[in-house]
């Protein structure tokens, strides 16, 4: 009868007493069959012990450079909104019906997105062992590109509506904060033309949907940090406005 | 409302000298802090390749250790401000890319609900005859990547990275019992994969 698989693989990683080994090797003396059996398990260790290290491919860098870029980017235009829009501004500011209007409008646009976008897992596309036959990992992809697009579509309308917004009132806006206003748009603009031409050449890259959509969330919040603060202003609410300009309260 | 789960502390792998922290890596961390890209591309060079075989090994696939580098990388920068310094940058990185491929194996465990002791019937234990050539490291490499979600970890924590049962069974919370038939069913798989 031959040693149990719990017993042979000790034996060949050296974790037996050495009276269970002896008795193994008292087996193996006499059995081919399980000297083969330590041999390629032997085999088997030794070699996985001495695998070698892989080269990162030559693309990660450049995406993961591209990550920390648009991550600085998003972080500078959010506190550039955030510290740059003088109080003179925000005294010149009057109230207005229609900027409270479109931003409970956009709000109800980035909600409707924030409840549709359903990203799928990433083991559901790849193509790892276990994974779902090809047909339907298509499937998926098909799934998730039309998603995106969606997402997409609901993001740029909201956008639009905060920039007519905020274009109706440039005039209210000092040069200088005009100018960073614009410079930081121009930044997450950018981003978002890199994040479309990342995805066309790839179209399932997760890290490309979530540059897309985090750069689309970038601008909302900067389109919306502006429109609330003219709002605010508009209806003399100058303690609001006030702590939309000094940014979030610290946490805790 | 209850504490969240303190994660342990995670050991190092046996094999694996931990190493003492340098001044160039102590450099290249503070200026990376700083926003110096350059700097830390220097880091990326220098552990990315250890990373990403470690990757590609725990997640079965190079298309997914490719993704989770990029997201090793990404929490890298952005936690660099909590490395000390207290062991080296290499260790402190290898931990933290650990953590992130164990993290991304229980998620895709609970998403695929993949059954971690359901081997094919031709991995189970049979003495067979021995095999004329020797194993090619491609070939491991190769076969790695059909092990079920599991015994693969396992066995590369085990075989591969050098942990013991113990260190396995708590870095993949299964008891070391468990651990160890996890990578015999491995061995077993990969015996006949590689026949």
């Amino acid at each position: 009868m031959h040693p149990d698989e719990i017993v042979i693989n000790d034996y060949a990683d050296d974790a037996l007493t050495p009276a269970e080994r002896a008795d193994v090797e008292r087996h193996l003396a006499g059995c081919a069959q399980c000297r083969a059996l330590v041999d390629d398990l032997g085999e088997i260790r030794r070699v996985a012990a001495s695998l070698e290290q892989r080269e990162a491919p030559v693309r990660a860098w450049s995406r993961i450079e591209r990550a920390i870029q648009l991550e600085a980017a998003n972080r500078a235009a959010e506190d550039r909104t955030r510290g740059v829009l003088p109080n003179a501004v925000i005294a010149r500011l009057k109230s207005s019906r229609a900027i409270r209007l479109g931003l409970a409008a956009a709000a109800v646009l980035v909600l409707a997105t924030a409840v549709g976008l359903r990203l799928l897992p990433r083991a559901a596309r790849s193509g790892a062992p276990g994974s779902p036959p090809a047909a339907v990992m298509s499937s998926d992809a098909a799934q998730i590109e039309a998603e995106l697009r969606q997402a997409e579509a609901h993001y740029e309308r909201a956008i639009q509506g905060l920039e007519q917004i905020a274009n109706a009132e440039k005039g209210a806006l000092d040069p200088q904060t005009a100018a960073t206003l614009q410079k930081n748009l121009s930044v997450i603009d950018q981003a978002i033309s890199e994040s479309r031409a990342a995805l066309r050449a790839e179209p399932t890259s997760e890290p490309a949907q979530q540059s897309l959509i985090d750069s689309f969330k970038s601008k909302m919040g900067l389109l919306q940090d502006t429109v609330a603060l003219i709002n605010d202003m508009r209806r003399g609410n100058e303690a609001g406005a006030a702590r939309i300009v000094s940014g979030p309260k610290p946490k805790g | 409302m209850t504490a969240p789960k303190q994660r342990p502390v995670l050991p190092f792998p046996s094999k694996d000298p931990a190493g003492e922290p340098t001044s160039e890596g102590m450099d290249l961390v503070a200026r990376s802090q700083t926003g110096d890209v350059q700097a830390f591309e220097a880091i990326y060079r220098q552990h990315a390749g250890r990373l990403y075989t470690l990757a590609c090994r725990m997640a079965g696939s190079a298309e997914d250790g490719e993704d989770l580098l990029q997201e090793i990388f990404l929490q890298a920068y952005r936690k660099l401000g909590s490395f000390k310094g207290d062991s080296s940058l290499g260790t402190w990185l290898y931990r933290l890319a650990l953590n992130h491929c164990l993290d991304y194996v229980r998620s895709r465990h609970a998403k695929m609900s993949k059954l971690t002791d359901t081997l094919d019937a031709d991995a189970s234990y049979q003495p067979t005859a021995r095999r004329d050539t020797p194993i090619a490291r491609l070939d491991l490499e190769r076969a790695l990547e059909r092990l079920p979600d599991g015994c693969r970890e396992a066995f590369v924590l085990h075989d591969v990275e050098g942990f013991d049962h113990k260190e396995v069974g708590r870095l993949l919370g299964i008891a070391e019992g468990t651990s160890k038939s996890q990578v015999f069913k491995a061995r077993a798989k990969l015996r006949a994969l590689l026949r």
